[in-house]
């Protein structure tokens, strides 16, 4: 069996993840793409708590904080009010649409689990055909045996309540942003 | 309205099962109050299982690894103990085991003491369950506040879980309104499950943003690295563990494996295997005291994050030197045991399930945490359907399991009882009554004999008495070969098949047995029929298992001369072709053997179609002049029949005969071999019953005929039962008919 190429790897993955009720959007390794992203995806966000990312490219982000509505630094008031929040993921998962989210210094756990909106930023070449091949030690120098992080499969839900609910603990609505590069389209 | 009005039981009052009544009392509360929402919540997951495990594509590959990595761990726990000491020791956490629950209670009221915890914010943790935490903390003056949905109503509730993943799963959206109207002051409709998941929502984000400490179990836990697995849809896992600067995690010994790198095995595996989905919402892969910020919402001003890791060995251990018990600990709890299972369906784990853990599986970890085997008396409730087994993504033979539990506990109350007796010994019940059928037959259905069986051996009067024919396969082969003089192939290639004459086939359903012969022989398959033979069903059933033994290595030895001399066996009773293909190896204790009647063993359909497969012959030029005037065939498969891998055969056939075939959904038709026969579990598997023939009712069409066809003798038996005067027909029956009436 071959392995599946870039091109059908991020195929599976949106549709993965559309499935487990999340949305995608892909957009090229751009500063002022991704910021246009992130306006539409934060409209009407009076403010936005943001991590700095550990994994993808900080330039990227140049454009995008500039916003006054972003916060990196927030208060206690902050982390228990703002309803969204924006990070990054080391990595993607093409067969259950599940993001790979870091438990880091840069408050990317609080921002993805105490919002009602997660906005999630992940590099194309970082999508992985299955679950087992995040602690794989050839896939991404094995980055997935060297840290505390939590495979995010779409918004938190529940049946436990009779019909399934999205959004309880953690947030009801996420939203992949997949940055692409254009030298991986060969 | 069904409700708490007609039954006035409380779940937990019947939770120990130590007494026969407490069963008995907790399958009618069950069906009275819980079945609605059982039924249809632990149907959906089981759907849902079989479309996720259709999509991974090495999934009986993935089984074995996740198989050997736990027989590994288990067999090497020790050394793994003090590998995952020293990982987390390392990392600045701290290691605690528990020989027993009291221990455990006291290492983590003390650690919430130290931190003058208030407020203990509180994953599901099943583990806790079993030591009975929550009694303990707030013994101590510590608030708990359960933060798993389900959890949180078990907690107002306080009823002990039904089910291992979905503890509140016996509760439907009406039963949890009405709960929450009658706790909390509320003018709020509540009458939604989104009002509902708001309301609880708030009041529990208070608790996470006050509580001190947090508590949390593990699905697993990697010994190389002290990284812990945790599986979760709602979140309250990810804000337990990691709000509060101190993390308490408790976990049964059994939980630890060799190596992170194993935990994408069974990350594919678990949430598959359980709710049917590709991945839960949120897999936490945590390497606590984890090196992020404390942010101290609730107040404190703690400084570092504090990790304790409490494992549990509370009987865990016992079991590991117990060469039957020991095979309970590789389960990884993911529940498909309980979604596919009939009886559970119906029930759930309050009435086939103990004080914490439930299901088929339950009675195991019940007896070897509790150390009391007569709490495990509710493996009674497992029929031994075998459903369960393809299913685990662990391999565990879950039925086996029961069997020895079954076993154990007949030989505490010191010898089996008259029932066992009876149900355990058809086949013997079998020839005598075949002496003189009729007499037999006249004496069975006599109202006064009838009262005096109930008594006596629990045979519940409103089931009709299995009937005997009016002679026996034996007898009647016998006639019809010396009438017939096949004309035997001279043609040495032509293969053989030998009819086994079970007891069933052989005493009560000659019909069956005379329809193979015809139907082989007119596609000119040379048959023979066997001698008849207790092959060990029945004892095997009733957990009688050194009687099955017995039976087992005679009826192997007489089996395998036919074998050596080239011919087939056809096996007309589903229950006695899984008896071959699955148990015998366990009863037989020789694997050669073993195998040889597992190649050599088939169901009549399923030997049909290789037959002419092999010759290249298309059924419908094989069958012409059959009889084409039925079109739609109603299909239900027999539960261990569909386990051993023969549950399509007729479905096939059929389908290519050109028949619309509409197949069951139902695991298991309720009968379950002698189950449905005892006074104590006519209910239950009524109810399973009424399950398969809705879906009967529901295939009909006004105008067309539909025919019924269900493999089992006893599955036949509880859809006649509701269907009277209509036939109920076995597929080679059916076969044998249409033949017959185009002729
Ligand atoms: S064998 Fe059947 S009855 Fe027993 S636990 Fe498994 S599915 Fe349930
Ligand atoms: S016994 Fe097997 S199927 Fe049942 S819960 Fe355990 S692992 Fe799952």
């Amino acid at each position: 069996m071959s392995a599946p190429s870039h091109t059908e790897l991020l195929k599976q993955f949106t549709a993965s993840a559309v499935k487990a009720v999340a949305t995608v959007e892909v957009v090229t390794a751009d500063a002022e793409a991704l910021n246009a992203a992130l306006e539409r995806a934060t409209a009407g966000d009076e403010h936005v708590l943001l991590s700095e990312p550990d994994d993808l490219d900080p330039a990227l982000l140049r454009v995008f904080l500039k916003n006054p509505k972003v916060i990196i630094r927030p208060t206690r008031e902050q982390f228990s009010r703002v309803p969204t929040g924006i990070t990054d993921a080391f990595c993607a998962i093409a067969s259950t649409g599940s993001v790979c989210v870091a438990m880091s210094a840069n408050y990317t756990s609080p921002m993805s689990m105490l919002t009602r909106k997660h906005i999630v930023l992940v590099d194309s070449a970082a999508i992985v055909a299955r679950p087992s091949d995040v602690f794989s030690t050839e896939i991404h120098s094995g980055t997935g045996l060297h840290r505390s992080f939590t495979f995010i499969t779409g918004p938190s839900a529940t049946a436990d309540m009779g019909p399934l609910v999205r959004g309880v603990h953690g947030p009801a609505a996420v939203h992949i942003i997949v940055v692409e590069h254009s030298h991986d389209r060969i | 309205m069904t409700g708490s009005d007609e039954v006035h039981i409380h779940p937990r009052d019947v939770a120990n099962k130590s007494a026969k009544e407490n069963l008995t009392k907790a399958i009618a509360m069950a069906l009275a109050v819980e079945n609605e929402a059982l039924r249809l919540n632990t149907q959906t997951f089981n759907a849902n299982r079989y479309t996720a495990l259709s999509a991974i594509p090495d999934y009986e590959e993935l089984k074995s690894r996740a198989r050997a990595i736990k027989e590994d761990s288990i067999e090497r726990l020790p050394e793994l103990i003090a590998t995952l000491t020293k990982a987390v020791e390392a990392r600045g956490g701290k290691v605690f085991i528990a020989a027993t629950k009291d221990d455990a209670n006291n290492y983590i009221t003390n650690v919430c003491r130290m931190h003058e915890a208030k407020l203990v914010v509180k994953a599901k943790s099943i583990t806790s369950e079993e030591i009975e935490l929550n009694h303990a903390l707030e013994a101590a003056g510590i608030e708990v506040a359960e933060t798993d949905l389900a959890e949180f109503i078990l907690q107002i509730s306080n009823e002990q879980p039904s089910h291992i993943v979905a503890p509140a799963i016996h509760r439907s959206r009406q039963r949890i309104t009405a709960l929450f109207k009658e706790h909390f002051d509320t003018s709020l409709p509540l009458d939604t499950g989104e009002d509902l998941t708001e309301f609880a929502r708030l009041i529990l984000r208070q608790k996470f943003l006050s509580a001190d400490v947090g508590i949390s179990g593990a699905n697993l836990i990697a010994a190389d690295e002290g990284c812990l697995l945790l599986v979760e849809s709602e979140g309250n896992i990810r804000l337990t563990t990691q709000l509060p600067a101190v993390h308490i995690a408790i976990a049964g010994i059994e939980k630890i494996i060799p190596s992170k790198k194993d935990l994408g095995t069974f990350i594919e595996l678990l949430a598959a295997s359980g709710t049917g989905q590709p991945l839960t919402s949120y897999t936490n892969i945590l390497e606590p005291p984890l090196l992020v910020p404390v942010l101290n919402l609730n107040g404190r001003s703690d400084t570092r994050r504090e990790f304790h890791l409490v494992l549990l060995d509370n009987g865990r251990m016992t079991m590991r030197a117990d060469t039957e018990l020991k095979e309970a600990l590789y389960c990884i709890r993911c529940s498909a045991c309980m979604n596919v299972c009939a009886n559970f369906q119906a029930v759930g784990g309050h009435a086939f399930g103990g004080e914490c853990y439930t299901g088929g599986i339950g009675a195991a970890w019940t007896i070897g945490t509790s150390g009391s085997l007569e709490k495990g008396r509710f493996a009674e409730l497992c029929t031994g359907c075998s459903r369960c087994v393809p299913n685990c993504p662990v391999r565990i033979d879950i039925p086996r399991l029961n069997t020895a539990i079954k076993q154990r506990l007949i030989t505490l109350s010191g010898g089996p009882s008259l029932q066992k007796m009876f149900f355990g010994n058809f086949s013997i019940v079998g020839a005598v009554a075949s002496l003189a059928p009729r007499v037999a037959n006249l004496i069975a259905a006599l109202p006064a004999v009838r009262s005096v069986m109930e008594l006596l051996i629990g045979f519940d009067k409103r089931r009709p008495v299995p009937e005997f024919g009016r002679s026996t396969l034996v007898r009647q082969y016998r006639e019809h070969s010396k009438k017939s003089r096949v004309q035997a192939d001279a043609s040495m290639s032509q293969p053989r098949a030998v009819l086994f004459a079970d007891a069933y086939t052989n005493y009560n359903n000659p019909q069956v047995g005379m329809a193979v012969v015809r139907v082989f022989e007119k596609l000119g398959i040379a048959t023979t029929v066997s001698a008849t033979m207790a092959e060990g069903r029945d004892a095997q059933s009733q957990g009688l298992v050194e009687s099955a033994a017995a039976r087992a290595v005679k009826t192997a030895a007489y089996l395998e001369t036919f074998i050596d001399e080239g011919s087939d066996i056809i096996v007309a009773e589903p229950s006695v072709l899984a008896l071959f293909r699955s148990d015998y190896k366990a009863l037989l204790c020789n694997d050669t053997l073993f195998k040889k009647l597992r190649a050599h063993t088939y169901d009549p359909i399923e030997y049909l179609n290789a037959f002419l497969s092999q010759h290249h012959r298309d059924p419908r030029t094989a069958l012409r002049g059959m009889d084409r005037n039925a079109t739609r065939i109603f299909y239900h498969g027999h539960c261990q029949m569909k386990t051993v891998g023969a549950g399509s055969a007729a479905v096939d056939l059929f389908t290519q005969l050109g028949f619309t075939v509409i197949q069951s959904k139902a695991e298991c038709c309720g009968m379950a071999g002698s189950f449905g026969y005892k006074k104590a579990y006519y209910e239950l598997s009524k109810n399973v019953g009424d399950d398969l023939v809705r879906q009967i009712r529901a295939a009909e069409v006004p105008g067309t005929q539909l025919v019924i066809v269900a493999s089992g003798t006893s599955c036949r038996e509880q859809i006649g039962a509701e269907y009277a005067g209509r036939k109920i027909f076995s597929p080679v029956e059916l076969l044998d008919t249409l033949i017959r009436s185009g002729e």
